[in-house]
């Protein structure tokens, strides 16, 4: 608990958090618990998930992101734009609207994500039909199904998709581009990112496998949001003419992006929800999933429309982005240039090194008998899996204790039931004295 | 294992020592060490969803205990093959997990109606599956010839109106 090396987009609001334990429930690592009625995050297993954020009610766990002002500290200034903000609005505002509106907000230029999916989506191919040898390739987006799999399913690292995600891929080309083309200094221009979800703020400031600093800040769309809705009204009078890439804001949708690489010699699937993911990544573990050439993950609902800093409901925002893309009318993005850098391995990311949270210990017969004293706590507690006591379940509670991180009087189950016994026992003594 | 070989019935059994480890599974049966940690569970018959639990469930244990992910993914495969074998062909049975520190000994041991031939069952898309397990996606007549692939050690014992012993061993 005490581990405070990984930064995380997200803050505990200690005065707020009543330690109702809903957000130790739905943690897929465990990593969080109550103690002394508030709750903590063990920022080692923390992957950034959100599912904490969305279950709180008491508003105690937030998220964090940058504010806009950070980007007059620079002299150009670039907005890259995640597929999923076009999701957000009601049907009448345009994709030119959307995005003239976020320019506005103070941006030299602003680009999206959206522009480079057909470029993705031929690298994926190439280097799904490079890498044959490891099936099927896991997709590297998702800044938490990286986590996961580091944590929990460290075999797997191999199988990740080992090139920089699209907005990674914008950052590298448009600073090149910018500072030769407006004689800037790489450190005057400014690249922030509008995300839909923490991974990505937590990724923007603590990039893992990049070889580059990427880029300087990540807005929350939900933030964004709010700042350029009053702008939308006066912008939809005057429709502005620029670039739109409607074609291209597949994905923000896992299902359609798995769609598009899908061919007649790559086979996809697509999986969304922390907990599907999680079961297909042990699946693929085991080989049963050998057949797909391609898994494309995401820990959100319907994929990165799901994220939890966006505004509109995963499956309205998914259903208006679906009817963009089919009436979008589709533009070229001149992918030359990537593509030059792609085959230079510009794009090439480190591979990760395992972050193993499973082991009870290095030595396996150490291992063994704390397992096996697990176990014999695991007997003695309730087996509700309440979490009154802080602990996601009693098996977490019986292996906290034996860790050292917790007592079994922490369980409340217990607890009552001995105060029971022992006033039944009181009585019994009263009713003896009494005869 | 020697003990389960019910003499009333015509038994038949199949060994298999993956080359090399003949020594070390000879020395596993003669020292009849207590296990550290056991596992036991229900298999019910035709039970599709409940069956491959099991494996899953001492995957996670033995990720615990910090077993290499190649080994893992042996245990995992040649235990849920013969989840499925009890699930698809039997009226059900358990499986009984022991881990040492060195390796896992499973048993699967079902309520019958046994394996008429054992060798036949070996031969790789052999399968004796009915209609209900083929719609289900089962049944390829791989399940055996799996398991012995990912096994250090298979002893199979069975006889057509009994029940069928599967015991696996593989070593950390």
């Amino acid at each position: 608990m005490t581990e405070t090396k990984y930064f995380h987009a997200l803050q505990i609001l200690t005065d707020n958090c009543t330690g109702c334990t809903a957000c130790v429930r739905v943690c897929p690592t465990e990593a969080i618990r109550v103690r002394d009625h508030k709750a903590i995050i063990d920022s080692y297993r923390c992957v950034d998930c959100g599912n904490c954020i969305n279950v709180c009610r008491f508003h105690a766990i937030i998220p964090l992101s940058d504010p806009l002002e950070i980007i007059h500290q620079f002299k150009y200034k670039l907005a890259i734009i995640s597929s999923s903000f076009f999701g957000q609005f009601t049907e009448d505002i345009s994709y030119e609207v959307a995005k003239q509106a976020v320019l506005n907000l103070g941006f030299d230029q602003v680009a999206e994500e959206a522009a480079v999916t057909d470029f993705m989506i031929n690298i994926i191919r190439d280097y799904i039909r490079k890498n044959r040898d490891k099936r099927p390739i896991l997709s590297s987006n998702c800044p938490s199904v990286v986590r996961l799999i580091q944590l929990k399913y460290p075999s797997l690292l191999p199988n990740l998709f080992h090139q920089e995600a699209p907005m990674s891929i914008l950052t590298r080309y448009f600073r090149d581009k910018i500072s030769k083309e407006f004689g800037l200094e790489e450190k005057e221009i400014g690249i922030f990112l509008i995300v839909p979800c923490i991974a990505h703020v937590t990724a923007v400031h603590q990039p893992e496998g990049a070889y580059k600093h990427l880029q300087d800040g990540a807005f929350s769309i939900g933030m964004i949001y709010g700042k350029i809705r009053d702008s939308l009204k006066e912008l939809q009078n005057n429709p502005p003419s620029i670039e739109t890439y409607p074609k291209g804001l597949t994905w923000a949708l896992s299902g359609v992006q798995a769609e598009l690489v899908d061919c007649e010699d790559i086979r996809t699937l697509s999986v969304n929800g922390v907990e599907n993911v999680m079961e297909i990544l042990s699946r693929v573990e085991d080989h049963y999933l050998d057949q797909y050439d391609y898994i494309v993950l995401r820990t959100c609902t319907n994929g990165c429309v799901g994220g939890c800093l966006n505004v509109e409901n995963p499956f309205v925002a998914m259903s208006r982005i679906k009817k963009m893309i089919k009436e979008g009318q589709g533009r070229d993005f001149d992918f030359s240039e990537l593509y030059e850098l792609y085959q230079k391995g510009e794009f090439a990311v480190v591979p990760l090194a395992p972050r193993p949270i499973m082991e009870l210990d290095k030595d396996i017969k150490k291992a063994i008998q704390k397992m096996k004293q697990i176990n014999e706590i695991l007997i003695m507690l309730p087996g509700l899996d309440c979490s009154a006591c802080g602990s996601p379940s009693c098996y977490a509670l019986a292996e906290d204790i034996v860790l050292g991180k917790a007592s079994i009087d922490d369980c409340v189950v217990l607890l009552k039931r001995h105060s029971k016994d022992s006033e039944e026992v009181e009585n019994q003594d009263k009713d003896k004295i009494n005869d | 294992m020697q003990d389960s070989a019910v003499a009333e019935f015509e038994m038949s059994e199949y060994w298999y020592i993956n080359p090399g480890w003949e020594e070390k599974v000879e020395d596993f049966f003669a020292r009849k060490r207590e296990p550290e940690v056991v596992l036991e569970l229900e298999i019910p018959g035709k039970d599709f969803n409940i069956a491959g639990k099991g494996s899953s469930e001492i995957k996670n244990l033995l990720k615990r205990l910090g077993v290499d992910s190649e080994i893992l993914r042996r245990i995992a495969v040649a235990g849920y093959e013969a989840e499925i074998n009890v699930a698809a062909h039997s009226q059900g049975g358990k499986m009984i997990s022991n881990v040492y520190d060195n390796l896992i000994y499973m048993q699967f041991i079902d309520n019958g109606p046994g394996i008429s031939n054992i060798q036949q069952a070996m031969i790789p898309g052999y399968s004796t599956a009915d209609d209900l397990v083929r719609e289900l996606g089962f049944g390829a007549g791989l399940g055996l010839p799996n398991i012995q692939k990912n096994s250090d050690a298979l002893h199979i014992s069975s006889g057509l109106n009994s029940p069928t012993i599967v015991e696996i061993i593989i070593f950390f």
